[in-house]
């Protein structure tokens, strides 16, 4: 997937595609500065319960032609309450940046060829603390990349456009969407232009928004439409749960282009959306990150299960609760005639 | 916002589903007008397409004089299957319906030029958007110049407006 910059998971319900967006959560919450392994993993996410198997998180990215490798072990010993680091690890272009065993971290030096040493509690992930010496050093870029990922599962009916602050970095309900407004048009004013044309080409009447001071600290925004001279102004919550979607999309592609590379999961894009729009959507998401960032979204819907091919469709599959999921690409399963009706009918296994 | 009725807009419609991640490749390039174009779902055969284009779409084209559609159909090496399919379209919207299609079929030409199906059609697009026909001229894709010229008189401005 490492070279793909779009990618779209399908599978039954239950095979664990919105699960994958559960476990970058976790590399987000890391990169945004949360490491008490507690706040990151519970016991309860031992598979069926094997406590005496380490949960083991593995993650490798591209970025500036650089392969990063994050390795992070998380063990439960006996009559432990909360989880230990077992083993943690980052490595560039197959160079380690540091390793840790328990609480012993080893941090490499390339320049001057030198190691040190140093105790870190167990109970706290190493990365977020290590302190990065410039912003060119692979572990700035990292954290920079990890904490920057936009994962997403917009619920329309939580996303007020009220905003108390600004942020940029989106929770994954959407519910901070003014937050995100205000934080990504504060620290990038052009992104306004970005905004303004994707909103344009899907709602023609669209005027401009306001982010209106409603009282010390708290905005809300307020979005105009106007058509033969009249104009009409909406609060943001009163749109229609699409509109709002419209509204995300924007701020993802703004995103995409003023953040620098960001990878973004959504999960079923497709949602709220109308079938004329769900296809225009998809692509216009899949051509944003065509020469950056990249973009993986999971889907039930056929008209964005369409506008993804046999090379960038991924299959997620189990024959049961009890066993794996599997996932394999679409190029490699021999499917026969249209996708959608093999979809529909079943006939897809691993 | 979904296509503009009444605005020039292309429909296209895919014989099958190389096709149709052909499309998918082509509506990847930057240059293409993505709002103008609609993909409708695979016709499953070169016959079924032109029986819901004859069914589902004449009528809709003469309510639409924006609309233009195109039938992307393989020619399974039939020389006279454009002849055929023509036989079936209008001639008060013959300058709005086209035909394209790879000679034999997507898969041979992929086997050819070893590129899968988005690459080849966002090879194709690049090759319109530049004004040079590299791919276009592939010799299982020539034979499409004339349907290619006219759709560069009546679609190419809509659909790469800059």
């Amino acid at each position: 997937m490492k070279e793909m910059s779009s990618a779209l998971l399908i599978g039954k319900n239950g095979t664990g595609k919105s699960t994958i967006a559960t476990a970058l959560e976790v590399f987000q919450s890391i990169g945004r500065g949360i490491n008490r392994v507690g706040q990151l993993v519970k016991s309860k996410d031992f598979t069926r319960g094997r406590y005496d198997v380490p949960i083991r998180l593995e993650i490798e990215v591209l970025l500036d032609e650089k392969l990063y490798k994050y390795i992070l072990a998380l063990e439960l010993p006996e009559k432990f309450k909360e989880l230990r680091v077992f083993e943690e690890q980052l490595l560039v272009a197959g160079n380690p940046i540091y390793s840790r065993k328990e609480a012993q971290v080893t941090l490499y030096s390339s320049s001057q060829n030198r190691e040190s040493q140093f105790l870190v509690d167990w109970h706290l992930v190493a990365l977020p603390v290590i302190q990065e010496q410039s912003e060119t050093d692979p572990l700035h870029t990292f954290k920079n990349w990890l904490a920057h990922i936009i994962i997403l599962a917009p619920i329309p009916a939580l996303m007020t456009g009220d905003s108390h602050g600004e942020t940029l970095q989106p929770n994954r309900d959407g519910a901070n969407i003014g937050e995100w407004f205000s934080g990504l048009l504060g620290r990038y004013p052009a992104a306004y232009r970005d905004v303004d044309k994707y909103l344009r080409e899907v709602m023609p009447d669209f005027q401009d928004f306001l982010n209106e001071l409603i009282g010390k600290e708290f905005k809300s925004l307020i979005v105009r439409f106007s058509e033969n001279n009249a104009t009409l102004n909406v609060n943001f919550q009163d749109l229609s749960d699409g509109e709002k979607c419209f509204f995300l999309c924007a701020v993802v592609l703004a995103a995409n282009k003023f953040y620098g590379s960001v990878f973004c999961f959504w999960d079923e894009p497709d949602n709220y959306l109308s079938i004329s729009e769900v296809g225009h959507f998809i692509t216009s998401l899949r051509r944003s990150f065509k020469d950056s960032g990249q973009i993986l979204v999971t889907s039930h819907n056929p008209e964005a299960i369409r506008k993804f091919s046999n090379e960038n469709t991924f299959i997620l599959d189990r024959k049961s609760h009890l066993e794996p999921t599997l996932m394999r690409l679409l190029s490699d399963i021999p499917v026969t005639g249209d996708l959608i009706n093999s979809l529909i009918c079943g006939d897809i296994e691993l | 916002m979904s296509i503009n009725k009444n605005k020039p807009h292309l429909l296209i419609l895919p014989e099958d589903d190389a096709n149709r991640q052909i499309i998918n490749g082509f509506i990847q390039n930057l240059n293409v007008n993505n709002r103008a174009i609609q993909i409708l779902p695979i016709a499953d055969g070169w016959k079924k397409a032109v029986d819901k284009f004859t069914n589902d779409h004449i009528k809709t084209m003469r309510q639409y004089p924006q609309r233009n559609i195109l039938l992307i159909i393989d020619f399974d090496e039939c020389e006279d299957r454009l002849n055929f399919v023509e036989n079936y379209i209008p001639d008060d919207i013959k300058n709005r319906v086209f035909v394209l299609g790879v000679q034999s079929n997507p898969e041979s030409l992929k086997r050819d030029i070893q590129k899968n199906f988005e690459t080849i059609g966002e090879s194709l697009a690049t090759d319109c958007a530049e004004n040079n026909h590299k791919l276009w001229e592939h010799r299982l894709l020539i034979h499409n110049k004339p349907e290619l010229e006219r759709m560069v008189l009546s679609v190419k401005p809509f659909l790469f407006p800059n």
